[in-house]
């Protein structure tokens, strides 16, 4: 993935290309599995990336890389040149993706830093037998094979430098009180305090004690040192935090690369959004993403060499005109740029409402033509931040291919995956919590849903199962759906293991509806298979899965047909903090409700109401009856309103469902900022959080399905 | 096997002479022009290095310069590509550009520091030199 | 509004031997200057619906939102109304963040260590106060409870609305 290579490191770029090459494959293969034969395309394609992985890792000599891919590289070579018939495909689609799996495999060992020793002769010896399969094959239909297929040695190679357990390196950057007296010597105490650890040690400014001045340029950029050394963080930050007058200590891991090259001018890019046009130098043709600076020899040559300093390079180097169209960003910044517009709206608010505006007779004509402008550009910014945490769903979408593949293979079932709107987009943190929930769901639907070939064809439907993964964009939430063809959700064998487990309590069991009876295999340690399979019935997942999706605000809905098939559905919200809402009354406390919940507002009168016996209420509008719940009685508060007519109803709907809420007065319609209720107060039902209004109140949001 | 190394640093010097010294006999120089120089010197002594390790920044002239001097004498002298000296550029710099550009200009192994010394002979031992 | 900065730069005196006095009922209590944040006058409270009667609501300490407990009513005493010397104590304690409303603040102290003794032993008829005092110091101006931030702020005895349904159900069964 893009973000994970920040850098332009040879090692990197390897690792991030081969995974690329790999991830492609994977693609191909899964796309054309269920073909008679790999097409003359895939051939030349898989052909491609086995050549290309063969060359650059034997640059790196990476041997068993280099000698795997090497073999399918001929086996594809045989099928391009003799396009031999009756290759067994299902098998040559293992090979494949066993070749994937152990390329990857030694891809992974190389990231962590460990070696790539993965033992490649099993791999090897089938496929050697599969390519003596193919010769054979060639040589009976009277066909002579083609010429060996040649391979060029690398003539040059590249090493990795060893991450070694000595000499880590780090860069610190110190950040002064302002106005601080002798800054500069300060520096000096840190860096002589730090002496004692530091194998090499470079900073900036440079002449901190024989330049006086260097104490203004401390306190305006700050003071960065490079250190390599043997000793743990903490221990270095602990020698800087001794100082006085320290402001901000910012201390980061770095590499020997950063060190060497010491203090450049411009500073490490280490951010990357999509930057879009720029007036840039001219991209070039076929558009590489990044523009490399080109470099010289003479580049490197030293000009002198003083204790303290870096290797002082005699060119200077030029400053960066690289046009990169990505870049990656650190998480923790796009978590306190979400935090500061949430502020923002919150000081928006303040202003806009502000009670020093109230002045009667006040001409505000140009003041509200500045504010609608201000809340333009705050709304756009908040669009913008967001849509920069966007990310579609269809890696994680396309991980679940292959899983199907391999689980179904070793069921020993017929599954295949229908996957709609993989590009919908979500939030970075949703996509994170969302993989293990998923996986976990599809391989419920492969293990449990789907039955056997023959029980599916005894049962009248097709003997191939199909479970269906849909993603869409809907009223703010984000819907992602798993649904299967199989065999559905036993009612009754799930109240029974209910009842064992005594999940059912006071309640009739047939008053439960299927949806909320289907919601018990959510309970930890709930599962009615008998036997515990290898990858799933041990009775501790689905619980876990509803936490996972509950951590990003979502809930799972379960809904099945007997024999039919059952849909698990994920509900999540889309944007977490910040909502429109309606700020309403009842007498001292203020709540909001989220706008979109809002149907209408009408004024209700006595004539309109009906009372059940068991102390119910209900309000008939143009001749249908909603619940209606006063807000003063549901939350024990003191309202204003003496009569209906005092005070205002909202018609609220959730899901299909309305209800009518009844207040004392409506306030305004505001952005407003979701904070949680904090922790230490116990959930109140029908309460899911509270916010900050422009005059600085609290208000609390009301959550809909929470007062239904 | 003759090794030629060119390093300006007292303590990676010190390193890389007493590794390359279990190869074979290591002279050493501290900077581009010597290195050039020396090499220069060997050649026309008909006593040619095998290999030559090149730190990249050094003073005077850096390990590319060197670089394109060793191949441009070899060039001008006829010596062909597989006769060539072998050449290893170790360094701390990683980034592509920087070695794609070295292998263009004729290096044969491009090693980043800290060396891996596993790989570093793994090398020598594809190369031929042991 | 005061702050502990005068006391933060007093870096020979490590934290812990100072306390936050103020005063509750008859009683005279401390808590320990670390969990201390500040001490704020009393400010618009928000009520939340169906919580506990010692959990007053919550209020914006600039731009935050922070839920506040009325000490008396925590200690099963009744409220005193809110007059101007009415303080709320913010404290921090493991990361939860919470106001003590309390009637009147005295003073920042310093406490030694032999000048307290621990808490007698809870008799059945102990005041709901003394679950929650750590410790007894003899100082100038009498005695003071110290408190365990800890406990004041678990809710071991606490029972929701919820769990109390539970019981009554539980209660039904049988």
């Amino acid at each position: 993935m893009a973000e994970e290579y920040n850098t332009d490191g040879m090692l990197d770029i390897f690792l991030y290309e081969s995974e690329q090459l790999l991830e492609s494959l994977q693609d191909i293969v899964l796309d054309n599995k269920d073909e008679e034969c790999f097409d003359e395309g895939a051939i030349n394609e898989i052909f491609r990336v086995m050549h290309t992985i063969k060359g650059s890792s034997g640059i790196m000599m990476f041997e068993n890389i280099t000698r795997v891919a090497h073999r399918l590289e001929d086996v594809f070579y045989y099928l391009r040149e003799s396009q031999p018939k009756n290759v067994p495909h299902q098998e040559l689609v293992v090979h494949v993706l066993d070749v994937a799996d152990f390329i990857q495999g030694e891809l992974d060992k190389i990231k962590d830093g460990e070696s790539p020793d993965a033992d490649p002769e099993k791999i090897l010896e089938e496929l050697d037998k599969f390519l003596t399969g193919i010769k054979s094959g060639i040589v009976e239909k009277g066909k002579s094979l083609p010429p060996e297929n040649t391979h060029v040695e690398p003539n040059q190679f590249y090493i990795a430098p060893t991450a070694t357990e000595s000499g880590k390196f780090y860069k610190i950057s110190v950040f002064y009180e302002p106005g601080l007296q002798m800054s500069n010597i300060r520096a000096y105490t840190a860096v002589y305090a730090l002496k004692e650890l530091a194998e090499d040690l470079k900073y900036i400014p440079e002449d901190i004690i024989s330049n006086e001045g260097s104490g203004d340029e401390i306190l305006e950029d700050g003071f960065h040192i490079l250190i390599q050394t043997q000793s743990p963080l903490d221990e270095v930050r602990e020698i800087i935090e001794k100082g006085t007058g320290v402001e901000r200590i910012d201390i980061y891991e770095s590499s020997a690369q950063e060190f060497t090259l010491g203090f450049r001018d411009e500073s490490q890019e280490e951010i990357v959004i999509d930057l879009g046009e720029q007036e840039e130098k001219p991209r070039e043709e076929g558009g590489a993403e990044k523009a490399p600076k080109e470099m010289a020899p003479g580049d490197y040559v030293i000009k002198a060499k003083e204790p303290g300093k870096g290797k002082k390079l005699a060119k200077h180097q030029a400053k960066g005109q690289v046009k990169q169209s990505f870049i990656s960003v650190n998480i923790e910044k796009m978590d306190s740029l979400m935090d500061l517009i949430g502020e923002l709206v919150i000081a928006e608010a303040v202003v806009l409402q502000n009670p020093d505006l109230r002045v009667p007779g006040l001409d505000l004509t140009n003041f509200q033509k500045a504010s609608a402008q201000l809340s333009k550009i705050t709304t756009e910014l908040q669009d913008v931040i967001m849509a920069m945490r966007m990310m579609p769903l269809t890696n994680t979408f396309q991980k679940m291919n292959r899983i199907v593949f391999d689980v179904s293979r070793k069921l020993n079932k017929d599954i295949e995956l229908e996957v709609i709107g993989e590009n919908t987009e979500v939030d970075k943190n949703i996509i994170e919590h969302i993989s293990d929930p998923l996986m976990h769901l599809i391989r419920n639907s492969l293990d449990h849903g789907i039955e056997s070939a023959e029980d599916r064809v005894a049962a009248g439907k097709r003997a191939k199962g199909k479970i269906t993964l849909e993603a869409k964009n809907e009223g703010g939430k984000v819907y992602i759906i798993v649904k299967d063809d199989g065999k559905g959700l036993n009612r009754d064998a799930i109240l029974k293991k209910a009842r064992a487990n005594g999940l059912l309590g006071k309640r009739n069991p047939d008053e439960l509806s299927d949806k909320e009876v289907y919601q018990f295999i959510t309970q930890p340690g709930f599962s009615t298979k008998e036997k515990v399979t290898e990858l799933s019935g041990r009775g501790v997942g689905m619980d876990v899965v509803v936490k996972n999706i509950q951590a990003i605000g979502g809930k799972l809905e379960i809904d099945s047909v007997p024999g039919e098939g059952s849909e698990m559905s994920l509900k999540i919200p889309l944007t977490l903090a910040i909502i429109d809402g309606i700020v309403m009354e009842v007498g001292d406390t203020t709540f909001v409700v989220e706008i979109g919940a809002v149907q209408e507002f009408i004024s209700i009168d006595e004539g309109m109401m009906v009372k059940e016996p068991n102390g119910e209420e209900y309000a008939n509008i143009r001749g249908e009856y909603y619940p209606f719940i006063r807000l003063c009685d549901q939350y024990h508060i003191q309202g204003d309103a003496q009569t209906l007519e005092d005070g205002i109803a909202a018609v609220l709907e959730y899901e299909g469902k309305k209800v009518c809420v009844f207040v004392d007065r409506l306030i305004s319609e505001q952005e407003i900022v979701v904070k949680p209720i904090p922790s230490y107060l116990k959930k109140v039902s029908g309460i899911s959080g509270c916010t900050q209004l422009g005059d600085s109140s609290i208000a609390l949001i009301l959550d809909i399905a929470g007062i239904m | 096997m003759r090794i030629l190394l060119a390093e300006d640093d007292f303590a990676s010097r010190k390193f890389m002479a007493k590794y390359l010294q279990k190869f074979g006999d290591c002279d050493i120089t501290v900077d581009g022009e010597e290195a050039v120089d020396a090499f220069l010197m060997a050649t026309e002594d008909d006593e040619p290095y095998d290999l030559v390790c090149l730190d990249v920044m050094m003073p005077v002239l850096d390990g590319y310069q060197a670089l394109k001097a060793i191949r441009d004498i070899e060039k001008q002298r006829g010596i062909m590509p597989d006769q060539a000296v072998k050449i290893i550029m170790t360094t701390a710099l990683n980034e592509e550009k920087n070695v794609k550009k070295a292998f263009e200009m004729g290096c044969t192994v491009y090693c980043g520091r800290p060396v891996d010394l596993d790989k570093f002979e793994m090398a020598l031992k594809k190369l031929g030199l042991i | 509004m005061e702050d502990l900065d005068e006391l933060r730069e007093e870096e020979e005196n490590p934290l812990k031997d100072m306390y936050m006095t103020f005063k509750s009922g008859n009683e005279h209590f401390g808590i320990s200057v670390s969990n201390v944040i500040e001490i704020i006058g009393m400010q618009a409270i928000t009520q939340v619906p169906d919580v506990e009667d010692y959990i007053r609501g919550l209020i914006n300490l600039r731009g935050k939102i922070i839920p506040v407990i009325d000490v008396r009513v925590r200690f099963r005493q009744e409220a005193l109304p809110y007059t101007d010397r009415t303080c709320i104590i913010v404290i921090n304690v493991n990361g939860t963040v919470l106001g003590l409303i309390v009637e009147k603040i005295d003073e920042v102290m310093k406490i030694d260590k032999n000048n307290i003794s621990a808490p007698p032993s809870l008799s059945q008829n102990a005041n709901a106060s003394e679950k929650y005092v750590c410790g007894l110091a003899r100082t100038a101006d009498g005695v003071k409870l110290l408190l365990d931030p800890e406990r004041l702020i678990q809710d071991e005895d606490f029972t929701s609305f919820d769990d109390l349904e539970d019981m009554e159900n539980e209660a039904e069964e049988e």
